[in-house]
C-alpha cells in the first residue's frame, strides 16, 4: 500500500516556524505556532532545531484509545484524521500519543491533528530550507500479530 | 472585523506590583500604527520633561507592529525607552521569538513602569500576569538567567528576555537579551530594566493573530517571499549573514580600524565569512517567520577559546571587537562577543569603549593595571575591560563603563579628540570619512550614532542609485534630501515592525499590501514616508524637550579634524564647514528652523499639532 508521509530533517531546520504559521493559518484562519499541528524544539543555545510532525502511525495509539472511535485513517490521503462530529474532547489521544502531537485545541474544543492537508501539506510548501519532505512509502499490509 | 493588531496594551506597574490591560486607542494606531510609532508617542506622553532613564517613572516598553507574529516574512519587535547613554529617545529592535509571543499573549505591547523593591521577573501567560522573585537568579548572566527562568516556571516553551550583570549594574550600554540570544542591543535598554530590578520577562500566549483580509494577505505574503527569494542581498545574508561585509567594507574604505584611526584593514578577511565558515559556522538559525536565516550558529572548536557555542560574529561585532581593536583571530572575537552577550552589554558600544581605552592607554592617559596589556591586538586586555565594566569591579571599569563620552569628559587629556560617539552613542562600524551623507545620518539619527536610521553608504560607495542616477561619494550637496527619504521610510516601516534585511528585498508596495490586508486601512504609495516623517518629528520633539541642542548634531572630532591616512578615501574628513552645510540643508528640507526645531507649519502639516495625549488610567480611581 502506497502512502504519503512527512519526514523531517533536523539538519536543515532553521527553527523559523514558517511551517507552523502555515499550519495554524489553515487550521485556525490565523497565526499562533503553539497551536499548530507540528512542533519545533530548540536546543543547545539554539544550535539545534528539531521539527516534530505527526507520524501517521500504523499502530496509532491515538485512534486505539479514542473511546468514540473519532480517529481513523483517511483512505485517500492515508492520514489519521479526527472526525469532529464524533470527538468528545476527552484528550485521551494526547495523553497516549508518544509525541504529544495530537490533542484538544483550547478554542475549537475538539481534538486536532495533522491530516496531511488532504494530501498537499501546507507546512512542507512553506519550509524554505527543505527540512520537511513528502515521501511516498509502501506500508506492509497489516498482519494480525499473535492471533 | 478581524485585524492583526491586538488593540490592547499591558501595563505593569512594578512599584504597585499590579498590572492592567488598556485598550490601545484607535487614534494612536491610526496616527502611529505600531512599533517605533507607538513608542515615539507613548514615550513622549508618559514621561515628564527631564525624566531620569534610570528612575522609576521612566517606562520600558516592548512593542510589536501590525505584521509582527503574522506570516509576513522577517518581522521583529522593539524596545522603546529613554536612553541612559544619550538622554534621547531610544528604540532598539530585536528578532527571535519573543516579539511575536507578545501578540500571542494578546497584546500590542507591554509598558513597564515603576521599580520593584527587590529583584523580580514577570511571568505573563495570556491574561495571567505574575511578578515573581528573581532573588535566586540575580547575578547570573543573560543566557543562564533565560534557562533558569524557564526551569523555575517549568515552561520550556516560554519566550524569555533577560538582562545580564551589565543591566543589573545599570551600565548605560547594557542590552536586553531576547529569546533566543537576539539583542535589543543599542542605547542601554538593559540598564533601564536593571534599574527597575527586573531581571526578566517570560511570556506564553495562546491567542490567534488574525488578519483583516486573509486571501489578500496570503497573496501579499507570497509576493514578499518571492521578493526575498529573488534578492541577491538576501541570498548573501542566507549564505553568511553580515560576515560577508567585512572584506567589502575594508575594500570600499569604511571599516573602522584601531578606534577609527583608519578605515581600511588588509587583514579584514580574517574576520569575514570564509574565516567564520572555517572556524565557527555549523548551521543556520532563523528568527521567527524569517526565510532569510542570516544567523549562522556554530562553535569555537579549536584554540584557547574552544568549545563555546557561538552565533555568527555579525559584521558590527566583528568590526568593533575585531578590526577596531586590532584583533584578527575570529575565534577570539567570537569569544569577546559571547562575553558581551553573557554580561548583557552591547558589543558595538563595548568595542568602541575598549578601542577608546586602548588609545588612551597608548597615549598614557590611562594606566593599565599590573599584568594587563591595554593596547590594540590584546584580547586579554579587551576581556579584562569587558569584565571590569560589566561587573563594575574596579575604578577603571566604573570609569569606562559610563561610555566613551562621559569617560572622555572625566579623563580629559585630549581624549575627546578620539572619543568616537555621537550624542553619547558609540559609533557603529561604518567609518564616515569619504561618505559625508553617512556622516549626516550619524549627526541626525534620533538615538545618536546609529547606522540603521539611514544607511547612506549604500548610495555613496555601494552603487545604489538615487532617482536613477549614481551618487557621488565625497559630495556634500544633495545628501540631505536622500537621507531624509531614507530616515522617513525606515521610521515608517519600523512600525510594522520590519527587519532591515527583509527590507533589502521587499518593496514599499508589498509592505503596503501586507499592512492593508492585515488591518484593513487603505495604504497609499506615500504612506510609509508620511508616517515616518511624523514619527521622525515626534522623536525630535522628545529629544529637544530632553535638552538636545543643534550643536549636538555633530560628528566626533577625529572625523572632523583628522584626514584619513590611507585607503580609497585617503585625505578625507568631514570638516566643520561640511557639517554646517549638511546640517543647514537637512534642517531646511525637514522643515526645521536653524536651531533644528520643527516649525509650527511642519508640525501642522504632519498632524502633530492636534494629536491627543496618551495617559495611563489613574490607579487611584480603580
Amino acid at each position: 500500500m502506497e502512502r504519503i508521509h512527512i519526514i523531517t530533517h533536523f539538519d536543515r531546520c532553521t527553527g523559523c516556524g514558517l511551517c507552523q504559521l502555515a499550519c495554524a493559518e489553515r487550521l485556525l484562519g490565523g497565526y499562533n505556532p503553539h497551536r499548530a499541528l507540528l512542533r519545533i524544539t530548540h536546543q543547545c543555545e539554539n544550535l539545534y532545531h528539531f521539527p516534530t510532525v505527526c507520524n501517521q502511525c500504523e499502530n496509532a495509539y491515538c485512534a486505539t484509545v479514542c473511546p468514540v472511535r473519532a480517529i481513523a485513517r483517511d483512505t485517500r490521503s492515508g492520514a489519521m484524521v479526527v472526525d469532529h462530529e464524533k470527538c468528545i474532547a476527552c484528550n485521551l489521544c494526547h495523553r497516549y500519543c508518544p509525541l504529544h502531537i495530537v490533542g484538544v485545541d483550547p478554542e475549537l474544543k475538539k481534538s486536532v491533528k495533522c491530516d496531511l492537508c488532504g494530501g498537499a501539506p501546507a507546512c512542507v510548501a512553506a519550509c524554505p530550507a527543505g527540512a520537511l519532505e513528502i515521501v511516498h512509502r509502501t506500508v506492509p499490509t497489516p498482519l494480525k500479530e499473535e492471533s | 472585523m478581524a485585524r492583526s493588531d491586538m488593540q490592547k496594551l499591558l501595563w505593569v506597574d512594578l512599584t504597585a506590583r499590579r498590572s492592567r490591560v488598556i485598550a490601545t486607542p484607535d487614534w494612536l494606531l491610526e496616527a502611529f500604527v505600531g512599533g517605533k510609532g507607538l513608542g515615539a508617542k507613548l514615550l513622549a506622553d508618559l514621561t515628564p520633561a527631564g525624566v531620569d532613564p534610570l528612575g522609576s517613572e521612566c517606562p520600558l516598553m516592548f512593542l510589536t507592529g501590525p505584521l509582527t507574529a503574522t506570516a509576513a516574512p522577517s518581522m521583529r519587535a522593539c524596545v522603546v525607552t529613554k536612553s541612559p547613554l544619550t538622554g534621547t529617545f531610544l528604540d532598539s529592535y530585536f528578532g527571535g521569538r519573543f516579539g511575536p509571543e507578545i501578540k500571542y499573549a494578546g497584546y500590542d505591547g507591554i509598558i513597564i513602569t515603576g521599580r520593584a523593591d527587590g529583584p523580580v521577573y514577570l511571568w505573563i501567560h495570556d491574561d495571567t500576569v505574575a511578578i515573581r522573585s528573581a532573588a535566586a537568579i540575580w547575578g547570573q548572566d543573560a543566557l543562564a538567567a533565560n534557562a533558569a527562568i524557564k526551569a523555575a516556571l517549568d515552561a520550556p516553551d516560554a519566550m524569555v528576555v533577560t538582562i545580564g550583570q551589565g543591566g543589573e549594574n545599570r551600565l548605560p550600554f547594557a542590552l536586553i537579551s531576547c529569546e533566543y540570544n537576539r539583542q535589543a542591543g543599542r542605547g542601554g535598554a538593559g540598564a533601564v530594566m536593571g534599574a527597575k530590578n527586573l531581571k526578566g520577562v517570560a511570556l506564553q500566549g495562546s491567542r490567534v493573530v488574525r488578519v483583516h483580509d486573509l486571501p489578500a494577505f496570503q497573496t501579499a505574503c507570497r509576493e514578499a517571499h518571492a521578493a526575498i527569494a529573488a534578492s541577491e542581498d538576501c541570498r548573501a545574508l542566507t549564505y553568511g549573514g553580515t560576515s560577508t561585509s567585512l572584506a567589502w567594507a575594508s575594500q570600499v574604505g569604511v571599516l573602522p580600524v584601531r578606534n577609527h584611526a583608519d578605515q581600511v584593514d588588509p587583514k579584514a578577511d580574517r574576520l569575514g565569512d570564509e574565516a567564520q565558515y572555517k572556524h565557527l559556522f555549523l548551521g543556520k538559525a532563523a528568527c521567527f517567520g524569517c526565510p532569510i536565516r542570516c544567523s549562522q550558529m556554530g562553535a569555537i572548536r579549536t584554540g584557547r577559546y574552544a568549545h563555546q557555542i557561538t552565533d555568527i560574529v555579525e559584521y558590527e561585532s566583528a568590526a568593533m571587537l575585531g578590526s577596531n581593536l586590532g584583533i584578527h583571530d575570529v575565534r577570539a572575537v567570537a569569544h569577546l562577543t559571547k562575553l558581551c552577550d553573557r554580561y548583557g552589554i552591547d558589543s558595538m558600544s563595548a568595542g568602541g569603549v575598549i578601542g577608546f581605552a586602548f588609545e588612551a592607554a597608548r597615549n598614557g592617559v590611562i594606566q593599565p593595571p599590573e599584568g594587563v596589556t591595554l593596547d590594540f591586538g590584546s584580547v586579554a586586555g579587551a576581556e579584562y575591560l569587558l569584565r571590569a565594566m560589566a561587573l563594575q569591579e574596579n575604578e577603571l571599569g566604573r570609569l569606562l563603563g559610563q561610555g566613551v563620552k562621559r569617560a572622555a569628559e572625566s579623563l580629559n587629556g585630549g581624549t575627546r579628540h578620539f572619543a568616537m560617539h555621537v550624542k553619547g552613542l558609540e559609533m557603529p562600524a561604518w567609518g564616515p570619512r569619504g561618505t559625508p551623507g553617512m556622516g549626516l545620518a550619524y549627526m541626525t539619527a534620533d538615538r545618536g550614532g546609529c547606522h540603521q536610521r539611514g544607511f547612506m553608504i549604500a548610495y555613496e560607495v555601494g552603487g545604489r542609485e538615487y532617482k536613477g542616477r549614481p551618487v557621488t561619494a565625497h559630495a556634500v550637496a544633495g545628501k540631505a534630501e536622500i537621507l531624509k527619504g531614507e530616515q522617513d521610510y525606515l521610521a515608517g516601516t519600523d512600525t510594522l515592525v520590519k527587519c532591515d534585511f527583509g527590507a533589502f528585498a521587499v518593496p514599499p508596495e508589498i509592505y503596503g499590501r501586507l499592512l492593508q490586508a492585515a488591518v484593513g486601512r487603505p495604504v497609499g504609495a506615500a504612506f510609509f514616508n508620511e508616517l515616518g516623517e511624523r514619527i521622525w518629528n515626534q522623536t525630535r520633539l522628545f529629544n529637544l524637550r530632553e535638552g538636545l541642542r543643534a550643536e549636538d548634531d555633530r560628528l566626533p572630532r577625529r572625523i572632523v579634524e583628522e584626514a584619513l591616512p590611507s585607503g580609497p578615501h585617503k585625505g578625507q574628513r568631514i570638516s566643520a564647514e561640511d557639517m554646517a552645510r549638511l546640517k543647514a540643508d537637512y534642517y531646511r528640507i525637514r522643515g526645521w528652523d536653524r536651531q533644528g526645531r520643527p516649525t509650527a507649519q511642519t508640525l501642522a502639516r504632519l498632524g502633530l499639532n492636534e494629536i491627543p495625549t496618551f495617559v495611563l488610567p489613574n490607579s487611584d480611581k480603580e
